[in-house]
């Protein structure tokens, strides 16, 4: 098996429709055959005996193996460890083979808590009743906007996820760059080709864009796609219900179209690093990504980073909707520390947790909305305004939708419309025949 | 090939009978030979050239630069990915496995090459198919499988063979037996028959035959076998990430994933992490090359 190498990559292996259809196909062998009656009676056998003894362990799968972030988990770890008196054992496996792996994972042995995303990701698995329910642990929690509650709540109305951090996507900019030049940010999108178009003049590449790994553009087209057509058409559209080649998608590209030569162009051969060097380097105007955005920039540079919403496309839909994906806990479908793994997830989800986090971290949002939010740099503030005025908060496309639709149709797709922009009707027709080769069930 | 072209040019170019002239088609080798060398080193010459200068510096200047010179990536590199406790987890793996692998394929190989049973040619050829089985296809039913085999607390934390060594070296073993019985039995069957009837009158029996006649004798094949089971076991990546799912438990291989990021990923470091990990197999490679060439041909051709 080669090494994956991009993101759309490990993606495509978080799912393999192989894999979803054996579950059932495996389970009818086993009823008929030995292994069965070997696997479920001794490992219940193990299972209590372990139940009894240490009853004062709980185990956390971890896939925040970035040096920060794996400090921040250390902390909160400990926080939860001197309130509670229980003991976590956490498992860090690197952010992307845990993601790989995920489905391996949880039909294996999974920890009791690990650690996933809101949205259609974490939905694909509760439905398949691969995680545990948590809506008791959700009746205790305090401080979680519904927003949140929403993110967190599977097919079938219960809560599965107890969220903890996430990020905006919106268009980043140097305020030095902005003063300098006398911009203003765009209300519209007449506005913003307006602002293009000044920006050009005074020998800047409006807007900086990269997809070499395919994903980044994807935020170009949600948020495209929310400002056109609202946020329950984009959950429709991911969710296999809508039409490709509908009007209102092929609205869509057309606007981006008209948009594309305000973009940096050959951004097939960049990556999103590049991308945001461009604007650190003052050579771009503006730039459409994620807050992580900032960790291409230090000190100084960082202060001077600021951002706006997408502009409004229509006044009926608005500018209020956008993409936060949501980072989080789960439980696994059947914790040898059940107890202990419900304690565990309260507290993570709670105002002490979120304080920890606040403390450390610089580079994230905290979800918990009572928690002390001093710490947080001025970017950090508003983005936390932004989101929390939102009126509907989308994952990001790759966590909208299924997976393997994500990366083997949506990103070569997306690629190509990039290089060629113009046939339009020919790029929707092609997705719609492959979304329904793929959303078969 | 000298000695081949030599007499036939004898008669039209005496004077170059120590140095053929340079004909075009000599030029053409030696360009391909020096351009497929290029290519070979390239990507690791690039990857150590890399993993030597500080990421700030190939940021602002591209790749295509020189400057930027640093050890720090090797630093961060050993200690981020934590390679210290990942090496001892490869020695766990592929210590045992390759010496289970060697005492299992030579009990075969031998079984193969000195008694012929109906069964033999079935069983040389049920190996070395197994070979030939891609083992991702194997991937699934292995999974399921080990998640229910039980294994005892003391010997695997997780009580089962999913998420443990023994796992681990018993899917490594099955997966090289396969070439090992293919090149032992071939090796043993070229020893001379006369050996063994001597073994059989001074009444050896055949667990004597096996351990004090058979195998010294297979030394060479061994010692071959060895290094490239050596190299290819510790090199395994796809089994220890898949059959594994506790992080401190991973092999140096999968480790290496440590280093890449959620969202950026410092190339030179991983570089250096690369060149760190591959040390070992091109200190292998070099002490041993004498028997790596070796076990490439060996039972190429039956003796």
């Amino acid at each position: 098996m080669s090494r994956p190498r991009t993101r759309a990559e490990y993606l495509a292996r978080l799912v393999p429709p192989s894999v979803a259809g054996l579950n059932r196909r495996s389970l009818l062998a086993g009823a008929a055959g030995t292994t069965a009656l070997l696997g479920t009676g001794l490992l219940a056998g193990c299972g209590s005996d372990s139940g009894g003894s240490d009853a004062k362990t709980v185990s956390l799968g971890s896939n925040q193996s970035d040096p920060k972030p794996k400090e921040v988990v250390a902390k909160v770890v400990d926080g939860f460890q001197t309130s509670s008196g229980l003991q976590v054992a956490v498992n860090t496996v690197d952010h992307n083979t845990f993601q790989e792996n995920i489905n391996n994972y949880l039909q294996g042995r999974p920890d009791d808590v690990f650690m996933w995303f809101a949205g259609y990701r974490m939905r694909f698995f509760a439905a398949r009743g691969l995680a545990g329910d948590l809506s008791d642990v959700w009746g205790r929690l305090s401080g979680m906007s519904d927003a949140f509650r929403k993110a967190s709540t599977g097919d079938d109305g219960k809560q599965y996820f107890v969220p903890s951090s996430y990020y905006p996507w919106a268009v980043f900019y140097r305020k030095s760059v902005w003063q300098q030049n006398g911009y203003q940010e765009p209300k519209t999108l007449d506005d913003l080709t307006a602002l293009a178009g000044e920006m050009k003049k005074d020998g800047l590449t409006p807007i900086a864009f990269a997809d070499k790994d395919g994903w980044p553009a994807m935020g170009t087209f949600d948020i495209l796609n929310l400002r056109i057509n609202g946020y329950q058409f984009h959950i429709d559209l991911m969710a296999g219900k809508e039409s490709w080649t509908s009007d209102k998608v092929k609205k869509v590209f057309d606007t981006w179209r008209g948009l594309l030569p305000l973009h940096q162009p050959d951004s097939l051969g960049r990556t999103w690093q590049e991308a945001a060097q461009s604007l650190q380097q003052k050579k771009s105007g503006m730039y459409l990504l994620g807050l992580f955005v900032g960790q291409q920039f230090d000190g100084d540079d960082l202060a001077d980073l600021d951002f706006f919403t997408f502009p409004e496309i229509d006044p009926a839909i608005g500018a209020k909707a956008l993409d936060a994906p949501i980072d989080g806990y789960m439980m696994a479908r059947k914790p040898k520390q059940e107890a202990n793994a419900r304690k565990l997830l309260e507290y993570v989800g709670s105002k002490a947790a979120a304080d920890i986090t606040v403390k450390n971290d610089p580079s994230t949002l905290v979800a918990n909305g009572e928690a002390d939010t001093s710490g947080y740099s001025a970017l950090q503030r508003k983005a936390a305004e932004v989101v929390g005025s939102a009126t509907e908060i989308a994952q990001f496309l790759d966590r909208d939708t299924r997976p393997d639709f994500a990366s083997t149709v949506i990103i070569p797709a997306l690629q190509q419309f990039i290089k060629d922009p113009k046939d339009i009707d020919g790029l929707t027709s092609s997705i719609e025949n492959q979304k329904k080769s793929i959303f078969t069930d | 090939m000298r000695t081949a072209t030599v007499p036939r040019e004898a008669g039209t170019a005496p004077a170059s009978r120590r140095r053929p002239p340079l004909r075009p088609a000599r030029v053409v080798l030696h360009v391909f030979l020096a351009a497929v060398a290029i290519g070979w080193l390239f990507p690791i010459l690039w990857a150590v050239l890399t993993s030597l200068r500080s990421y700030e510096y190939t940021a602002t200047n591209g790749y295509v630069s020189l400057g930027g010179w640093t050890l720090d990536n090797y630093v961060t590199a050993w200690r981020t990915a934590e390679f210290g406790k990942h090496f001892l987890n490869s020695v766990y793996i592929t210590v045992p496995a390759v010496l289970l692998t060697l005492f299992l394929a030579s009990c075969v190989a031998f079984v193969i090459a000195r008694f012929s049973w109906k069964t033999n040619i079935v069983l040389l050829g049920l190996f070395t198919a197994a070979n030939l089985l891609p083992q991702q296809a194997l991937l699934i039913p292995l999974f399921r499988l080990f998640t229910r085999v039980p294994l005892p607390a003391f010997m695997s934390d997780s009580e089962v063979l999913y998420d443990s060594y023994w796992g681990l070296i018993l899917v490594n073993v099955a997966f090289q037996c396969g070439f090992c019985v293919f090149v032992l039995s071939n090796y043993m069957k070229a020893l001379p028959r006369d050996l063994y009837e001597a073994a059989m009158v001074d009444g050896a029996s055949v667990w004597r035959q096996y351990w004090q006649v058979t195998l010294p004798l297979c030394r060479p094949a061994l010692a071959a076998l060895a290094t490239l089971e050596v190299t290819w076991i510790y090199n395994e990546f796809f089994w220890a990430t898949v059959l594994m799912r506790t992080g401190d438990k991973f092999p140096v291989t999968s480790s290496l994933n440590n280093l890449r990021g959620e969202f950026f990923t410092d190339n030179n470091l991983v570089s250096a992490g690369s060149v760190l990990v591959a040390v070992p197999t091109l200190v292998i490679f070099f002490l041993l090359q004498r028997q790596f060439v070796r076990g490439l041909t060996l039972g190429a051709s039956k003796g």
